[in-house]
């Protein structure tokens, strides 16, 4: 599948997340949450369960940069056959699973208190599943797959989850859903006031940090496996040569 | 009162799927490199007896 090899740049010190990364996600973490519980004013209709928004959105927003940088990565390999296009698809596309239950599980946490249900099948939250549906299958099949089809079969689903992201961001502007209506370009009506959409965003760019250190992370790992396999394959190769 | 009760387990909920998610692969990533290293070891030790 891969063409590379083990080599010794696996094996040095070197963390797969520059500490300078991990401070400064840690800080924005930190202050995401001082801005969440400590600065940003409470909604008026919902109270404090609507904080969960400043969390449960930007988990959304990461899992959908991770499905395209995951399908673009996806392709790359199909076109280029590198593998360090493969691995960087498998981290992306494993951490839309992670990003994707964080999503579901805080969204039905906040519709329990909000709506009096933990879960409904409209649009919105149908095609979320769906999202989440179609990566843990891409996990399994990925390793399921015969190693020669693995490639095109991991592009085709990366391409499925590609396209439901549009229509989770859509579904709420072209259905009626239980979901609310989209705050940001929504149209005439929405918008957010200053101090929450600062504290949106701010979340956006703290999780997509947190995504990223996560993928490169995932990164190395796929490339520790990879080199596993191929040193265990040539122990195997020296032993039959040993033998004959 | 309760409705910060579901705040604390919604929060608490996501950092521990993310926090554990990350525990998870770093320890992978721990066990790999220590088989690498291994199997390197070990592969370089049959290149010397073969020749």
């Amino acid at each position: 599948m891969g063409n590379e090899t083990a080599d010794s740049t696996l094996l040095d010190n070197r963390p797969a997340v520059p500490p300078w990364m991990v401070g400064l996600t840690a800080a924005m973490m930190l202050v995401q949450l001082y801005l969440i519980f400590m600065w940003v004013s409470t909604e008026a209709t919902m109270g404090i369960i609507q904080r969960i928004f400043y969390f449960h959105v930007p988990a959304a927003v990461a899992s959908f940069v991770a499905t395209f940088v995951g399908g673009i990565a996806a392709i790359l390999y199909l076109v280029k056959r590198d593998s360090k296009w493969d691995d960087l698809s498998l981290a992306a596309n494993e951490t839309v699973v992670v990003f994707e239950i964080v999503n579901i599980c805080m969204g039905s946490i906040w519709a329990k208190r909000v709506w009096g249900i933990w879960w409904t099948w409209d649009a919105k939250l149908t095609s979320a599943f769906l999202l989440l549906f179609i990566y843990a299958a891409y996990l399994v099949i990925r390793r399921a797959a015969p190693v020669e089809a693995r490639a095109t079969v991991c592009a085709v689903i990366c391409i499925l989850g590609m396209a439901d992201v549009p229509l989770i961001y859509m579904s709420n502007r072209i259905f009626r859903t239980q979901h609310p209506s989209p705050v940001i370009g929504g149209g005439e009506g929405s918008g957010l006031a200053g101090d929450m959409a600062t504290t949106l965003f701010f979340g956006m760019a703290t999780m997509v940090m947190v995504w990223w250190c996560m993928v490169l992370v995932r990164r190395r790992v796929a490339r520790l496996e990879r080199a596993a396999e191929d040193l265990t394959r040539r122990a195997h190769e020296l032993d039959d040569l040993r033998r004959d | 009162m309760e409705n910060l009760n579901w705040l604390f387990y919604a929060f608490g909920l996501g950092w521990l799927v993310i926090f554990g998610y990350l525990f998870q692969i770093s320890q992978k990533e721990r066990k790999l490199r220590h088989r690498v290293a291994e199997l390197q070891e070990m592969i370089e030790e049959r290149w010397k007896k073969k020749a």
